[in-house]
């Protein structure tokens, strides 16, 4: 395309006034140059050195060949500036002005050099000009910030007359009519009419559009304009999630982003976050999505702070996530970190401190009412004298106990700016989050350089250094009923936590058989030491004008570092030995990436096709000491040598992937779209090494259509269509190799001989998991972005599904991995956003999404019911795996209440009396055994959804953000414990055991007894429908006037998370859920729902700040 | 223009140095079979692993190892707190999906396949014959007791005596056959153990061998074989243990069970706690929870004899040093101990205890247990490096007993004097003289039940193979007293079906891999 345009402005003949369409292009132009503007300043044209050697060439000639070697555009009127004219030029890396100077010496044209935007015009303007005098209007248009706006749009309402501003964003109209109105516009920015009423001086501000349709958002190897994005994909910019004081990149996804379920497993600090797009995929592999941060596939989101993200997107359909092949499957989240912009030196720097504590405490029997009940299961436990004490001494609250309020604080500052050539961003941050349980804490420091190079007008260097470095003491507790807060709840409320010597009372008589939890919590440190160092570079260049190549290279050093120390009053210690552990790991990534981008445009055809060749290798070593029976405890983990036993082991994994990818992105007329791609990943873990992941999709902007071109009503409308297929690298690396384990030595009378088993049987001829999903979606913007709409239908099926099926017993027990059988997602997610409000004084944005998913077994290979075990503690078979049902099914007994007095003869068939739970009897065997077991709820939620506002007004913004989920099941262990027997816990501690059967009061609160306390069975599934309100915040801008001679922004506020939560569960936090089975034979499985005592998310009350200096 | 082709070819340079990724497995630090079993070194690793397997809690390690077993009447558990798998069996009600039906099913197979591992691989290992051998014997023999455990718990099982083939499902083997490989394990083991080799009860060895092969013999006269031929290979095999002239009872009895590998061991199981192998079925476990240290530390609860079973015993300094029947309550000073008898209704269960079980390793009352005096317990703990005796020499020579009383049609000289070696260190007259066969017996099954009682289910198999349980059931107490029962109530839909009791459920997990086995009756 021609960059030199016949230009119709600000020296115009009047005889053209009325074609306007064409400044119209030209103003989209401007915007273009503008653009440029932006990311390369004023110094381009000073900087650049040009070479030239033509003969008798026309001024057309030499303008186009500067043009071909450099970014400068002209911009002239053929019909003022006679280009045929002939010159000679020869110039040796001259500026350009100097160039321009000599072709130009002897022609009547000037010319402005404004960067890369060059414009000519006659020499003899002045009498053009005086012909035009009227009632001249003049003034400046600037932007939000306050900066000229070149080439907005000026015109006369209800004529066809218009002017565009200038480079300097001046303007200068005419009008015959006093009472004209002006419109003002620009692409990008909202449209304005004011009236003239008389004045001959009009400045003005725009104001961006509330909604850019010209959004260019990141995809896979590039970016694509967002209006030509045929995937399904959603964005998140920074503006969203600096409103909120989060602590991890991740949880700016929860309730933004439809589609994509985001649930804390645990609120303790550092902890990460479950992230499921689009449902769950695999049993045993990972559900996880992959990261990709400024290109790097792969790259961990614990070391990127959430200050430094520019923007987010999460691609979720096959179509956008094929690209990355066989890691595609659980969606892409894309990462894009913030880049210094050109300029003088810019200091952002903010902080936040927060009040973080229990959302709610569970409903417990204080000592008296302990001590009471206890009496009445076993006369004469507590003797009078000790029940009459309990009348004045409510006893121990071991919830308050082990809990507390934690004081956060938050730290980031970031320096950033540049020049054309060199733009820079230094950014520090530091974090000390306290957790709400005794005796932990968790801290981060990290630091980042982006830097980007203009080596040369076709080539360019990136370069991202970030490192981070997070430090934990006892934040990983697992969530199973050994750890404190599950024990502070099954523990005995008469017991104190100390004796009057000080000493803690280890053991209680009633309650728990375990440790004190005060004591559990105190004795023990479980730290961690995370350090990772990703560094990318990247190249870009510019071989022809269509076709650029880019190269980046990635290194990721982790090191992690987890010492331990337990002293034996800990479950840790249960041998009756203190131990200490030390583990240490290193991983080490590198990523290779190389492609060709091909952009090009013939007529009404647009194309861009992508070419790459890709590498990642993986290294991970570790060393792990561990030393028990300490003879000095005091020396902690740091001297493993005084442990009378030791053990130390090592390991060693190593990967590789190698890959290739093409692309086509193809448009006609901007209205139809196509993007095919596929990616052909080549893995050391597999044994046929090689898997092919093809994708297309098709787009049709129906907005663009004659019949909707002039719709005021619909600004924008698309459907899009697409399938793919992705896959999930859930096979470990060494699958299909047996091998031989290193097992506890044996205790030979001579002397203990290292035993080395053979390990489990394993299976060959894996293949990745396949995902092949159907998406189909619709687009909308309507009022020019005063409401969107965005609807998706999904349909995944996954394939050659990994599991790790049990061996037979009779081969040695154990799992071996196995492509079984395959699931299915689907579902429809919707987002919905607006701004019911948009005044001056009061301006309201709202965004809601809204997400339905819904999963099924397909099939398993012919194992129909395949159990979970080892689910927490004493959950044998918890969850099933069952052909036409969902994963997270929980299967038991079907509590019905209890046995009445009337039924007792019944009852005893069951060797059971009145007051003993009462199941159903499926089978009608008279005894409760497998055939009464079946599915009991199911830990899916039917929807998700967010609510997310922002209301500004005045200096005010208000922003508060509702979540939640509807449908989903919570299985707790918490529950059985805290009514005793079940597990170590022994007496009951619940105040619900206060409604307990009696003959004389016979409700269907069972008598606490063994029987009873049947575990699996749906008295413990509870429904944990939720509404929380998220975050809510108030924020103040200072005024510039009062800040203006110190800084340019100051923002303070106030805001609150977790501030309540609406659900009918009765545990702590319906969204903390334990995420994994544990034990010997959990098999990986990522149990859904299962709540076996974790830490829940804390409320948090926070104030902040915000400064740009 | 040079840069520019100079970048392009660099960089397609740097492609191709980096193109040709090796997408080959190195798996450094992992052992393969391809490079194992090359050394002697690899071979006796092979052989620790079908030991070490079961020195783990769910091995010997802990109280579940006896899960199954738990229908027998010298083993009861608390009416509530975290027993249930056991408690379920001393209902006799368990079912496939609870945990306690894989204690006694998964850890065996777990032995049966390291076994397996040795005797496919062990001929290549580059050593000499007799280290060979010897390895493959110790394989032979734990294999056959993995069986005889799996058979006499669960009945036919399948017989896998080879390497994996995770392809092929097995059959749920005829009980005789899998008897027919036990022995046939067990005498490839005597005939292979090469000449030489040291006896001693940490390893299986020859006299290990015929004592386990005597014993499987007097089970095969039983239920459900029913051979009454095999009394008299059931002498024979015991007769070469007593012969061998190996091994003399332990002058006290109590101490006996502070001792590791003492003169009546011939195979026990051998723990650690440093090594990583504890033992915690010792101490805690056979202790009462209403029991509490001066420390604060208090007993499990885990298992105890049933009541009736206690007022049965004979009188004897066995039975004085077996039980304890005197429960010392803390006073609330937290010093001072109230003693009240076992039957108190201040102790929970109201039943009495194991004293064998309680002190662990070491002296009595001093030792790694629990540590005691006469009025106060000073602390408890469980017992982390006893080894569990799996055959001690008084099972020989009861097992010659029986045997040769029934293979005779009447007690021999032998006989008597087999038992009376028994009675006399228990501090019991000599029995009887002049009984007959089948009253002979009953002696020596009753003797068996006191001098093992409690002991890895040695009870258990004497009722299930001579049916006992209708016996064994009628004898328990009927007292019920709400809330807190006796014993655990059996419930009535299964007193009438006694008969599917002598066998536990296969595990639900295996059922559902394998489609074609059908369930044990009554389940």
């Amino acid at each position: 395309m021609k960059k030199k345009l016949d230009y119709y402005g600000l020296f115009k003949p009047k005889s053209n006034w009325q074609k306007l369409f064409m400044i119209m292009k030209i103003s989209a132009f401007l915007l273009f140059c503008c653009l440029v503007n932006i990311f390369a300043g004023p110094t381009y044209s000073q900087s650049t050195k040009i070479s030239l050697n033509l003969k008798d060439a026309t001024i057309e000639d030499v303008l186009n060949k500067i043009e071909d070697v450099s970014e400068f555009y002209f911009l002239f009127n053929q019909k003022l500036i006679d280009v045929n004219q002939k010159v000679n030029i020869e110039a040796d890396k001259e500026p350009i002005k100097d160039i321009l100077d000599h072709i130009f010496k002897n022609e009547g044209i000037n010319f402005v050099v404004y960067d890369r935007q060059i414009i000519l015009t006659p020499s003899d303007v002045s009498s053009l000009s005086a012909a035009l005098q009227q009632l001249k209007i003049t003034g400046t248009v600037t932007d939000e910030n306050g900066k000229p706006l070149p080439g907005a749009t000026i015109q006369i309402e209800g004529t066809a007359v218009g002017v565009l501003s200038d480079v300097n964003g001046k303007y200068s109209i005419d009008i015959k009519n006093v009472n004209a109105v002006l419109v003002f516009s620009f692409v990008g920015f909202d449209t304005q009419r004011v009236s003239v009423s008389g004045r001959t001086t009009i400045d003005l501000q725009m104001l961006p559009n509330s909604r850019q349709l010209e959004e260019v958002v990141v995809v896979g190897y590039g970016q694509q304009k967002k209006r030509d994005v045929t995937g399904a994909t959603s964005s998140i910019r920074a503006d969203v999630i600096a409103s909120r004081p989060i602590t991890r990149v991740d949880q700016a996804l929860q309730g933004t982003t439809p589609g994509v379920s985001v649930t804390s497993n645990s609120g303790q600090p550092g902890q990460g976050v479950s992230v499921r797009i689009r449902g769950i995929n695999s049993i045993t592999g990972s559900n996880d999505p992959l990261y990709v941060i400024d290109g790097y596939v792969g790259g961990n989101i614990d070391a990127v702070t959430p200050d430094d993200i520019e923007s987010i997107e999460i691609l979720k359909d096959a179509s956008s996530t094929a690209i990355y092949g066989s890691r595609g499957s659980n969606g892409v989240v894309m990462i894009t970190t913030k880049r210094g912009a050109e300029g003088k030196l810019k200091v952002d720097f903010s902080t936040w401190g927060s009040a973080a504590s229990m959302p709610r405490y569970l409903s417990l029997m204080n000592a008296l009412q302990f001590a009471t009940v206890k009496n009445e299961l076993k006369p004469g436990s507590f003797s009078d004298a000790s029940i009459s004490s309990f009348q004045t001494n409510p006893g121990t609250d071991w919830q308050k106990e082990v809990t507390r309020t934690a004081y956060v604080q938050n730290y980031q500052l970031t320096l950033s700016g540049g020049t054309a050539d060199v733009k820079y961003l230094v950014a520090g941050g530091y974090l000390d989050q306290p957790g709400i349980m005794i005796n932990s804490d968790y801290k981060r420091a990290d630091v980042r350089i982006n830097l980007d190079v203009k080596a040369s007008d076709k080539l360019d260097f990136k370069f991202n250094v970030n490192g981070f470095q997070g430090t934990s003491h006892n934040t990983s507790y697992s969530g199973d009923l050994y750890d404190p807060l599950p024990l502070a709840v099954t523990w005995d409320p008469t017991s104190p936590v100390k004796d009057n010597n000080g000493a803690y009372i280890y053991h209680s008589a009633f309650g728990n058989d375990q440790i004190n939890p005060v004591a559990q919590a105190m004795n023990q440190s479980a730290d961690g030491l995370m350090n990772d160092y990703t560094t990318t570079g990247m190249l870009n260049y510019k071989i022809i004008k269509a076709l650029t190549f880019t190269s980046t290279a990635s290194i990721q050093s982790q090191y992690q570092r987890n010492p331990s120390v337990y002293n034996k009053y800990t479950a840790a210690g249960f041998g009756n030995s203190d131990n200490a552990t030390v583990i240490n790991n290193r991983n080490m990534v590198f990523q290779n990436s190389n492609y060709f981008t091909y952009n090009n445009t013939f007529g009404d055809h647009a194309i861009t096709l992508t070419a790459l060749y890709e590498q990642q290798s993986y290294v991970h070593t570790g060393v792990t000491a561990r030393s028990n029976n300490l003879s000095s405890y005091n020396n902690g983990y740091y001297n493993l040598g005084l442990g009378a036993a030791q053990i130390t082991t090592s390991e060693y994994t190593a990967d590789q992937l190698q890959s290739y990818m093409g692309r086509l992105n193809y448009s006609y007329k901007g209205k139809y779209l196509l993007t095919a791609s596929v990616r052909d990943d080549g893995s050391s873990h597999l044994t046929t090494k090689y898997s092919v992941f093809p994708s297309v999709a098709l787009g049709w902007v129906i907005s663009k259509e004659n019949f909707l071109n002039d719709s005021k009503a619909i600004s924008n409308l698309k459907i899009r269509a697409s399938w793919g297929k992705t896959g999930n690298q859930s096979v470990g690396a060494y699958s299909t190799i047996p091998g031989i384990g290193v097992n506890s030595p044996y205790a030979y009378i001579s002397g203990a001989v290292v035993s080395t088993p053979l390990q489990s049987a394993v299976a060959q001829n894996l293949k990745w998991e396949t995902t092949t999903q159907y998406d189909a979606g619709l687009d909308a913007t309507f009022l020019k972005g005063r409401l969107t709409f965005t609807v998706d239908w999904y349909s995944k099926k996954v394939s050659d599904l990994l599991y790790n099926v049990n061996n037979d017993s009779y081969y040695g027990g154990g799992t071996h991995t196995a492509n079984v059988g395959s699931l299915s997602n689907k579902g429809i997610e919707f987002t919905l956003g607006g701004t019911p409000v948009s005044t001056n004084a009061v301006k309201w944005n709202t965004f809601i999404t809204l997400s339905f998913n819904s999963n099924k077994i397909l099939d398993l290979g012919g194992n129909d019911n395949i159990q979970i075990n080892g689910v927490g503690q004493q959950q044998t078979g918890l969850s099933l795996l069952k052909v036409g049902q969902p994963l997270g099914e929980f299967y038991g007994y079907t509590f019905i209440g209890t046995w009445k007095t009337s039924e007792a003869a019944q009852a005893a068939t069951y060797g059971l009396k009145p007051g003993d739970a009462k199941f159903l009897d499926i089978d009608n065997s008279g005894k409760y055994d497998a055939g009464d077991v079946g599915p009991i709820g199911n830990a899916l939620p039917k929807y998700t959804f967010g609510f997310t506002n922002d209301i500004s007004f005045a200096n005010f913004s208000l922003s508060f953000m509702f979540q939640g989920m509807q449908g989903n099941k919570i299985y707790s262990t918490l529950f059985p414990s805290m009514y005793g027997n079940s597990g170590d816990a022994r007496d009951a501690t619940s105040s619900d055991v206060l409604n307990m059967w009696t003959a004389a009061n016979e409700t269907n609160f069972p008598v606490v007894s063994s029987t009873s306390n049947r575990i699996n069975s749906s008295r413990y599934v509870f429904d944990a429908s939720f509404i929380k309100l998220k975050n809510i915040s108030l924020t103040f801008s200072v005024p510039n006037k009062l800040i203006k001679s110190y800084m340019s922004k100051l923002e303070v506020y106030v805001s609150g998370q977790n501030v309540f939560c609406i659900t009918p569960y009765k545990g702590y936090d319906p969204e903390t859920t334990t995420a994994a089975a544990t034990g010997a034979s959990a098999q990986g499985v990522s149990i859904q729902g299962l709540e076996t005592g974790s830490i829940p998310n804390p409320r948090t009350y926070t104030v902040g700040l915000r400064a740009t200096f | 223009m040079k840069t520019k082709y100079f970048i392009i070819l660099f960089s397609l340079a740097l492609v191709s140095l980096f193109g040709c990724q090796k997408l080959t497995e190195e798996p450094k630090a992992k052992i393969t079979p391809v490079t194992y079993f090359q050394s002697q070194q690899d071979l006796d690793g092979a052989v620790a692993a079908m030991y070490e397997c079961y020195a783990h809690d769910y091995g010997y390690g802990f109280t579940s190892r006896m899960d199954a077993m738990f229908g027998s009447d010298d083993l009861a558990t608390h009416y509530l707190s975290n027993k249930r798998p056991q408690r379920l069996f001393d209902q006799l009600n368990s079912n496939p999906t609870e945990d306690g039906v894989t204690q006694g099913w998964s850890p065996f197979w777990t032995g049966i396949y390291q076994a397996n591992n040795v005797l496919v691989n062990y001929s290549k290992v580059p050593t000499t014959d007799d280290l060979k051998n010897a390895a493959a014997a110790q394989a032979y023999f734990l294999r056959a007791w993995a069986y005889y455990m799996l058979v006499r718990t669960y009945g036919p099982v399948p017989i896998s005596i080879g390497a994996a083939d995770l392809t092929k499902k097995l059959p749920r083997a005829a009980v005789a056959d899998v008897y027919a490989q036990i022995v046939s394990d067990l005498n490839q083991a005597i005939t292979t153990f090469p000449s030489g080799y040291a006896i001693a009860p940490d390893k299986a060895n020859p006299l290990a061998a015929q004592a386990l092969l005597a014993d499987v013999y007097l089970t095969m006269t039983g239920w459900p074989i029913n051979d009454a031929t095999n009394y008299a290979t059931a002498a024979a095999a015991a007769n070469v243990v007593i012969q061998a002239n190996k091994y003399t009872l332990v002058p006290d009895y109590l101490t006996m069970f502070s001792l590791n590998n003492h003169s009546e061991s011939i195979w026990a199981l051998q723990f650690n706690k440093g090594n990583g192998t504890a033992q915690r079925g010792y101490g805690q476990s056979s202790i009462v929870d209403d029991e509490v240290g001066i420390d604060g530390s208090s007993g499990w609860d885990d298992f105890f004899p049933e009541v009736n079973f206690f007022k049965a015993a004979p009188k004897c300094t066995r039975t004085d040093e077996t039980f304890v029947t005197t429960i010392k309550l803390r006073n609330s000073d937290g010093v001072t101990y109230n003693l009240v008898p076992w039957n108190s209704s201040l102790t929970d269960v109201r039943h009495p205890e194991y004293k064998k079980f309680r002190y662990g390793l070491g002296v009595p009352g001093a030792g790694d247990g629990c540590t005691e005096t006469a009025t106060q317990i000073i602390t408890m703990n469980a017992s982390t490096n006893k080894t569990n005796d799996i055959i001690r020499y008084p099972m020989v020579l009861l097992d010659y007993a029986e045997a040769s009383a029934m293979a005779a049609g009447a007690p021999t000289a032998a006989s008597y004097s087999a038992i009376n070696i028994v009675r006399a260190r228990a501090g019991e007259q000599p029995l009887t003289e002049g009984l007959s066969a089948t009253a002979f017996r009953d002696s020596v099954v009753f003797e068996r039940a006191y001098e093992f009682c409690g002991e890895n289910g040695m009870r258990w198999f004497d009722i299930c193979r001579l049916q006992l349980l209708p016996t064994i059931v009628a004898a328990r107490t009927t007292d019920f007293q709400d809330p807190r029962p006796i014993e655990n109530p059996i419930p009535t839909v299964i007193l009438s079906h006694l008969g599917d009791r002598y066998l536990a459920p296969i595990p639900q997990a295996d059922m559902f891999l394998n489609p074609q086995w059908t369930q044990n009756a009554g389940y």
